[in-house]
């Protein structure tokens, strides 16, 4: 394991995926950020950017219309990239969801068309419960390993 | 807030411990940092003795997470987790009080086929005697005759037994298209009058 790799484990940075929903998640993501629950004493820090972060965290059911964007920021994301699915909506569908007939605005949960290594269910989950899913997409992150192993690959 | 208060407050908040939780927190309900409120809802969790399979928490579901999966001889009522608001409508409407919110509320799951994702409760069916169809749990069926007798019009109890014991075990298809050759007393309501 270099360096570069055990920094990225010590400090991975966040990047926050709102697509549709409510907000609850996000006021919940957010509060998990902020001083009371401090997820930045993990190193966790969130970033304006697809291309600086390491996890992407997504909260929400995916609208049609947002799917090209939402496979967009997927791919900027740089390699080993880690995706946290919080709130119902984003692991499942939650109210959103229906079998027969399809809804005709909103696709579902985004791992219909993006990889997702961690799921945080509940509406809204508590900010402690997110803390521990992003500590488990570390844990992730850390399994992934180096970049430049995939590079030579 | 006055200006020395405001002074004040600066002031103590030197000496003050940080406002960030230990992480893990406490989960004593009565602790002041702990991370379970009282009246927290959480995972819900079926009692599999009590549970009959009467649909009742399919029905009440708000976000289709219940399911019910009819398998020949077995019944399986699983809710799927990553679906559920925990609105505790289906506590609210079981009649056995099988279920029961918990406070559990931290959990991450890797993988959508993982078991955590399921609360799965497995029941036998009964079959019919004339078709062979799997129609009714068998507790529901016992659980329904419990009922049955404990609020039953003592006035009509025998007919009602009697006509009971002639339906039992067909499914209720069945019952209606022999509904002629089984003789039953129809319109217990008058038998009461006579009486």
């Amino acid at each position: 394991m270099g360096i570069i790799d055990r920094a990225r484990v010590y400090s991975p940075w966040l990047y926050h995926l709102h697509c549709g929903g409510c907000n609850g998640c996000d006021i919940e993501t957010l509060a998990a950020l902020a001083p009371r629950f401090d997820a930045e004493r993990f190193g966790i820090q969130l970033v304006a950017s697809p291309r600086h972060a390491d996890i992407l965290v997504t909260t929400g059911c995916v609208p049609k219309q947002f799917i090209p964007m939402v496979k967009r920021v997927y791919e900027q994301v740089p390699e080993p990239k880690v995706v946290v699915a919080i709130g119902g909506c984003a692991c499942g569908g939650s109210l959103f969801y229906e079998e027969e007939p399809e809804n005709y605005a909103i696709l579902g949960s985004p791992d219909l068309m993006i990889p997702v290594d961690v799921y945080v269910p509940g509406c809204a989950p508590k900010p402690e419960q997110i803390i521990n899913g992003i500590v488990q997409g570390i844990l992730k992150l850390a399994a992934k390993g180096s970049s430049r192993k995939r590079r030579e690959v | 807030m006055s200006i020395p208060a405001k002074i004040l407050k600066q002031v103590l908040s030197r000496y003050s411990s940080p406002m960030t939780l230990k992480y893990p927190s406490g989960v004593d309900p009565s602790k002041k940092y702990s991370q379970i409120p009282e009246g927290l809802r959480g995972v819900p969790e079926r009692d599999a003795e009590k549970c009959v399979g009467c649909r009742a928490c399919f029905m009440v579901c708000s976000g289709r997470a219940t399911r019910i999966i009819d398998l020949g001889d077995k019944r399986t009522i699983s809710i799927f987790l990553f679906r559920c608001t925990y609105c505790a409508h289906c506590q609210e409407s079981c009649p056995e009080e099988a279920l029961k919110m918990t406070s559990k509320f931290e959990f991450t799951i890797g993988e959508r086929e993982d078991k955590g994702a399921y609360v799965d409760t497995d029941l036998e069916m009964l079959r019919c005697k004339s078709c062979n169809t799997a129609f009714l749990p068998k507790k529901m069926e016992k659980r329904v005759f419990e009922r049955l007798q404990e609020k039953m019009n003592p006035l009509v109890k025998e007919v009602v037994l009697s006509d009971y014991k002639k339906l039992e075990g067909y499914c209720p298809e069945c019952r209606r298209a022999r509904s002629t050759n089984f003789d039953t007393h129809t319109k217990k309501w008058l038998w009461l009058e006579v009486k």
